[in-house]
């Protein structure tokens, strides 16, 4: 469920980027889930054209996905008895990652070079395009031959930056059968998967499939046109049937759609975010060697909320550290030295049997209570910020003169200190009735308030509150724009005076809202995605 | 023949006893409050002080082991038990100066046996250490320590174009 601020955050995104039509769209099935072309015309009171092209804009830009459920549709929308009609349902997280192309391009960029880098950039503003469209881009950019496109794009795919998009409208069956086997299997209690969850789980085509791209195969196809000619009298019928059986083969090839895999560059961002963490909380060599391990597991790892990486012994982790020639220093016992730091409480390796494996949900969690405590010290003081360790810690109901007492603070300014953070809703608050009659204390009984952090409310909190400030800093910075318009809009050398210094100030703004949008966006991650 | 003394739960209402007995704790709050029934900040921060600089010497701690430093060393001439430090660390904790953890019996470790409760200072000593902790990414913009952020819309009386935190921040 999208929290009521996401929303608004996502359809800013689809307003600034495709216009207002599509955000009404985009918005309408934000709000209501899945809907037909029928109920979003209804709902949207747009002429069924202009929905379908909004549609249309926001499948080719991977924010929505077209899906049939196999279920008997029932309901206003029903329209032959067992016709099954095709829903379409926003995708919320991948409207997040529009803002995220520069950070994704910074890890592909890095890792594969600049001509990679350019390709992926193309995939990125156009959202899906064939092996044909991305060669004709990257043609009339940079003058690159087909061949060299074609090993860039071979190597996206290998390294997973780059996938086959999912089935256009996969039939999608329904979620007991699903849940019942996952339950079945795994033997404990299984989180039943969203709609937008199992409807990706089916279109998304099979790993093999997902990632394999045969170079010249549109090169191949050329030759087979050639082939599909007029016949000549040595070709015979047996021939020309298996002739038209690859010919088909191979245009499912050629017509695959290619799009970022978002997945695998989260993924990246998460391993970045970890190594963050334990350089700030230890120190770098304790970063590297975390880093290496992360390296050396990566192709293990099968999605982006993993617990844990795969078990790796030292002497795996020591030759993945010295790969590096800026490691070439480490010694074996140093690399031993930060594994058992790391290994010590808090636990963020854990190591079993002379083998070692990382604790992602720990250092999650770490990042995100500082990041929580963050907020509350500046928000509401540093008493605030001991209550808050304090509760968070507990985890269980605590008195208020409990807490002023391990805080070593006034009564009065904890409990006040307390309805403030209870107001926002960082603390559960119940009252405790001791004695007396039911009708109150003034019958001889006590009450007491108790306090409490519930962890997962907070981080929904906390994470509804991220977007309202990301799309403030949205709406300022467009607010600051509009307000000097006629600044921008003045030629270099006719900015004097008050006109340079407005134009300095509005440069200085820009770039102080958009590198707190990128680090708000690394806080919303680690809260949403990680 | 009476003397007044202090409750520290209830200081509003007056409280006489014999001058020969002595109040319990639970009236006068214990070693952490004065006289007056008020919380001794002073004497609370100075004991939290030695405690800490005693576990950065010794980079690793038990109760025990800061107890015993303590007892033997005569600092404090206030007769502290062991839960007063206890107390002492636990708010230590919450500060964000030392952490709790638990032995593992390896490593710094080696001499605690292991599940043992132990306290270990930070390194704010250490190469590439941040001076100050860290602040967030929602800290550092106004909208994320904002007071008004539930009242705050688009087109409202508080909203991102009137934000008075908001001129201030952009001020250059």
């Amino acid at each position: 469920m999208v929290s009521q601020h996401g929303i608004l955050y996502a359809v800013h995104l689809i307003t600034n980027q495709f216009g207002n039509l599509v955000a009404k769209v985009c918005e309408c099935l934000l709000r209501n889930g899945a809907l037909t072309l029928q109920a979003i015309v209804r709902r949207t009171e747009l002429s069924p054209a202009k929905v379908r092209n909004c549609l249309l804009v926001l499948i080719q830009h991977n924010c929505a996905q077209a899906f049939i459920l196999e279920e008997s549709v029932s309901g206003e929308d029903a329209g032959e008895p067992g016709k099954a009609l095709t829903q379409y349902i926003a995708l919320f997280v991948n409207i997040l990652h529009r803002v995220r192309f520069s950070k994704f391009m910074d890890v592909v960029s890095k890792e594969l070079g600049g001509s990679c880098g350019e390709l992926f950039r193309g995939l990125l503003e156009h959202g899906r395009l064939t092996v044909k469209q991305i060669v004709d881009r990257a043609g009339a950019n940079a003058k690159e031959s087909t061949n060299t496109v074609q090993e860039d794009l071979g190597k996206l795919v290998m390294a997973h930056y780059v996938e086959c998009c999912p089935a256009p409208e996969p039939l999608v069956p329904p979620p007991d059968a699903d849940t019942k086997k996952r339950a079945k299997s795994s033997k404990v209690m299984v989180e039943p998967l969203t709609l937008e969850q199992r409807v990706m789980a089916v279109a998304m085509p099979s790993a093999m499939r997902r990632f394999s791209f045969v170079p010249n195969a549109d090169q191949v196809a050329d030759d087979q046109q050639n082939v599909n000619q007029p016949p000549s009298k040595d070709v015979g019928e047996k021939r020309k049937l298996h002739d038209l059986e690859s010919d088909t083969a191979l245009e499912e090839e050629v017509e695959c759609n290619w799009r970022a895999n978002f997945e695998e560059l989260l993924r990246r961002l998460r391993h970045k975010t970890c190594v963050d963490t334990i350089k700030v909380r230890f120190d770098d060599a304790a970063a590297t060697v975390l880093s290496a391990m992360l390296e050396a597991s990566r192709a293990e790892e099968d999605k982006v909320k993993t617990a844990n990486s795969v078990p790796l012994s030292l002497n795996t982790i020591y030759e993945e550290v010295v790969k590096n020639e800026k490691n070439h220093s480490m010694t074996f016992d140093h690399v031993r030295t930060c594994l058992e730091e790391l290994s010590c409480p808090p636990t963020f390796v854990k190591t079993d049997d002379e083998s070692y494996s990382i604790d992602f949900t720990k250092i999650t969690e770490a990042a995100q209570s500082e990041e929580i405590e963050s907020i509350v010290l500046k928000r509401f003081g540093e008493t605030a910020y001991k209550i808050f360790r304090l509760l968070f810690r507990a985890g269980c109901l605590m008195e208020t003169d409990k807490i002023a007492d391990k805080i070593f603070a006034e009564k009065k300014e904890t409990s006040k200190t307390l309805f403030k953070m209870w107001q926002d809703g960082y603390l559960l608050m119940e009252k405790l009735v001791v004695g007396g009659t039911t009708t109150g204390p003034s019958y001889g009984g006590s009450s007491y308030l108790l306090w409490k952090v519930n962890k997962r409310l907070l981080r929904e909190t906390v994470l509804d509150e991220m977007f309202h400030a990301a799309l403030n800093l949205n709406l300022r910075l467009a607010h600051e724009i509009d307000q000097n318009k006629e600044v921008l809009n003045l030629p270099p050398d006719k900015r004097e005076g008050p006109d340079k210094q407005k134009f300095d100030r509005l440069r200085n703004v820009r770039l102080l809202i958009h590198s707190s949008l990128m680090k708000l966006d690394d806080a919303i991650m680690l809260f949403h995605d990680f | 023949m009476i003397k007044e003394v202090v409750n520290v739960k209830n200081k509003g209402k007056k409280h006489y006893m014999a001058v020969e007995f002595e109040p319990s704790t639970e009236l006068t709050g214990g070693a952490w409050y004065d006289d007056d029934g008020n919380l001794h900040v002073e004497f609370i921060n100075i004991v939290k002080k030695c405690c800490l600089q005693k576990i950065k010497q010794l980079k690793v701690a038990t109760l025990e082991t800061v107890l015993q430093l303590f007892k033997t060393s005569g600092v404090f001439k206030a007769d502290l038990k062991e839960h007063h430090f206890e107390e002492i660390l636990g708010a230590l904790v919450l500060d964000n100066e030392v952490m709790e953890v638990k032995s593992n019996g390896m490593g710094e470790f080696g001499a605690i046996p292991e599940g043992k409760v132990c306290y270990k200072a930070f390194d704010k000593q250490r190469v590439g250490a941040a001076a100050e902790p860290r602040i967030g990414a929602m800290a550092s913009m106004p909208c994320g320590v904002c007071p008004r952020i539930r009242s705050c819309t688009p087109d409202g009386v508080v909203s991102p174009s009137t934000c008075v935190y908001f001129q201030k921040w952009l001020e250059f």
